[in-house]
């Protein structure tokens, strides 16, 4: 792991292959609820949002839902009209976008 | 004209007595609310909806509740009380008002949920999006993130959609707090909004729907344009053209680094896209706003309307051109028939149904009033934000364009609510924002909020009678689905009926009030419905339900007698039998 890399960069993306693999092999019900949620849309929302520079926090939480949800939103509707649909591909897909805002931050943070 | 109200209160750090029983306060309301909701039966026989049967524990639960609020919003001289207390209230506040019905039975209230949870069920099945098929499937992007929810979750949908309410309220909420903070710094007046906005929301749009997800993604969009892509203006000179130039090129962002504005840019417009891609109706709420706030000179990208009105010229010229093709979108409209189909149509029915449809009315009008009495306030005082005037007003201008099914006026005072709630707020606490509310005022508050509480338990609630569906009448509707042969069409009296959460396309729905327009004597609605079952080639399945019968009768469509005849004179023809009753429905398979 690169030493510039801040440790909330790195534990964001290491929760997003942990969840993603966690959801994607199943647990009991309560569980999976709150491992798919956060893989699908507060993982991707944090990593997405931490991309932007607001330092407002009421702001930046706000974004993390929105983002989270929107970014959700567009990968499942876009697998919808392509064929491809499935939930399973949804949590890829989202693990992976995770997953690269991640190391975009990491070049942020490279360079700051 | 001011940009901001300004004030410097802040919520305290210290807690004190009063922080603590403000607190309790709200716990025991909220234990009194339960502990009332729960002991109402179902099904709700009052045609004044849940007001006409919720025991006085959950009034006294709501009186206690707001009164805590008013004491907890006045707090002492350096500002109101601490955060987490505000917060609890509000967190209360919306469990009372939003998770009532939840409180009172585990099945969701209303048709459109159910329906929602079906084209979920659909896309998930067919894994596909086909246009062809109704509107929701030129809309799709609500249901994709909620087929890819459920799946991937394992959550019960009928739970989902159940709590559905309380958790679009927490982000609406959270969302509202955020973008009042870039319109006032008053501490009380932020907290205030959120109470009013709670207690004026009769609009009952918070079930599991693509408008709820909208309104979400609306008001961050406006956060975003009132925040890190909001402008300042200089003085304004006239509306000569030189005039006008000059105070155009005066303007400067409010947001001093371009990253961060690059970067808001770039988040609204994903928002914006999958605005236009989940609903028909908030993109042009989108356009109409923005556009509005970027010729008042507040946003700074100017060409932000021009690319949402390009993002949603193209949804509906690619995606949703199916659905346009045969639906003009401004084939229905004018302001005497909006008014015809938004006000006129709906205030028949029982004299209990009349006055819940009344006190709705009275309660926007209300609302409305004390909004206007604000802002005149803040104008004699050179205090008037114009942000909030547009932001109140514009979402009235797509009322007259179209009847959208005759719900053009809920969407839309939905969408001002937020901003008249903020505009009220200049009429409801001290014109001088440094002062703490006297004790007057604060009994002022209390009453009003009172009002307002009462007004919109008995709005959101006053159609319980028929939204709100007993466990047999669920089981009628398993029963169903276990019945209808594939291709077979289903009959209902009415909406609601708790149908369609699965096997959404198998199945051709129907209710009798749409096949008999109305008319519903058994002269001739029987015929009609009768010949349109047997003439499926795979039969039909009529269900009959108490709470569609309600709502007919509520309505003022039919009555209980003659509805009754209908359905002795349907159960009497060839190839008709009975296959399901209890208490609250029946079931009759029609043979082709």
């Amino acid at each position: 792991m690169n030493a510039g890399i801040s440790r909330p960069t790195a534990v964001l993306g290491l929760a997003a292959v942990a969840l993603s693999l966690v959801t994607l092999l199943g647990l009991p019900t309560p569980l999976q609820a709150v491992a798919a949620i956060a893989v699908l849309i507060l993982l991707p929302g944090q990593a997405l949002a931490r991309l932007t520079p607001v330092t407002d926090f009421a702001l930046r939480a706000l974004l993390v839902l929105a983002l989270g949800l929107a970014a959700l939103t567009a990968v499942s509707t876009a697998m919808f009209y392509l064929a491809v649909w499935s939930w399973q591909a949804c949590v890829v897909t989202m693990g992976v976008i995770t997953i690269l805002a991640c190391i975009a931050r990491a070049r942020q943070e490279a360079v700051s | 004209m001011t940009t901001t109200i300004d004030a410097p209160s802040h919520t305290q750090a210290r807690w004190k007595p009063r922080d603590v029983w403000c607190a309790i306060a709200g716990a025991v309301s909220l234990v009194l609310v339960v502990w009332a909701a729960s002991t109402v039966a179902v099904p709700v026989n009052s045609d004044l909806g849940l007001v006409g049967v919720l025991p006085y524990p959950f009034w006294a639960g709501l009186l206690i509740l707001n009164v805590a609020f008013v004491v907890a919003l006045r707090g002492d001289a350096a500002g109101p009380a601490r955060r987490p207390v505000m917060l609890w209230l509000v967190v209360v506040l919306v469990l009372v008002l939003f998770g009532t019905a939840a409180f009172v039975t585990d099945v969701p209230r209303g048709e459109v949920a159910f329906r929602h949870l079906g084209i979920a069920d659909a896309l998930s099945r067919t894994e596909g999006v086909d246009p062809d098929i109704d509107a929701y499937f030129n809309w799709p992007g609500f249901f994709a993130l909620l087929a890819t929810v459920l799946k991937a979750t394992g959550l019960d949908p009928v739970t989902v959609a159940l709590w559905a309410p309380v958790l679009n309220m927490g982000l609406w909420l959270a969302a509202l707090s955020v973008l009042t903070g870039y319109l006032t710094r008053d501490a009380r007046r932020r907290w205030l909004v959120l109470w009013i906005f709670c207690l004026g929301n009769w609009q009952d749009q918070d079930y599991l729907s693509p408008q709820a997800f909208g309104f979400f993604l609306y008001l961050v969009v406006i956060a975003l344009v009132l925040g890190p892509l909001a402008a300042r203006t200089p003085k304004f000179l006239g509306f000569g053209r030189a005039d006008l130039m000059e105070w155009w090129r005066g303007r400067s962002p409010a947001e001093h680094r371009p990253g961060h504005r690059v970067t808001a840019l770039a988040v609204t417009l994903l928002l914006i896209t999958v605005i236009c891609a989940s609903h028909q109706l908030t993109p042009f709420l989108v356009l109409i706003t923005v556009t509005a706030l970027t010729l008042s000179g507040r946003v700074w990208p100017s060409r932000l309307p021009l690319i949402t009105a390009v993002v949603l010229a193209l949804w509906l010229v690619y995606p949703a051109s199916a659905y346009l093709a045969g639906n003009p979108p401004l084939a229905e409209g004018g302001l005497l028939a909006a008014i015809d189909a938004n006000v006129v149509d709906r205030v028949s029915g029982t004299a209990g149904h009349v006055l819940v449809v009344q006190v709705r009315v009275l309660l926007t009008l209300v609302l409305w009033a004390l909004a206007t009495a604000g802002a005149v306030r803040d104008w004699r005082r050179g205090r008037l934000d114009i942000r909030v005037v547009l932001l109140a007003v514009t979402p009235l201008l797509l009322f007259p364009v179209q009847l959208y099914g005759g719900e053009m006026l809920i969407r839309v005072s939905l969408f001002a609510l937020p901003f008249i709630a903020l505009q009220a707020c200049s009429v409801l606490l001290p014109a001088d924002v440094r002062t703490r509310p006297s004790s007057r005022a604060a009994g002022g508050l209390v009453l009003t909020c009172l009002l307002l509480a009462g007004m919109t338990v008995t709005g959101r609630f006053g159609n319980a009678q028929y939204d709100v569906f007993t466990d047999n009448e669920i089981a009628a509707v398993a029963a169903v689905k276990r019945l209808a042969p594939p291709g077979s069409m289903i009959i209902s009296a009415s909406t609601p009926t708790p149908w369609r959460s699965e096997a959404y396309l198998e199945h051709r729905y129907r209710t009798m009030d749409y096949m008999c327009e109305s008319d519903l004597s058994t002269a001739t609605c029987g015929p009609l419905v009768y010949e349109d079952a047997r003439e499926n080639p795979a039969g039909a399945i009529v269900l009959l339900t108490r709470s569609s019968e309600a709502s007919l009768v509520l309505r003022g469509v039919s009555s209980e007698g003659s509805f009754d005849e209908l359905e002795a004179w349907l159960s009497g023809q060839d190839g008709v039998e009975l296959v399901f009753s209890n208490v609250d429905a029946r079931v009759y398979q029609v043979t082709p």
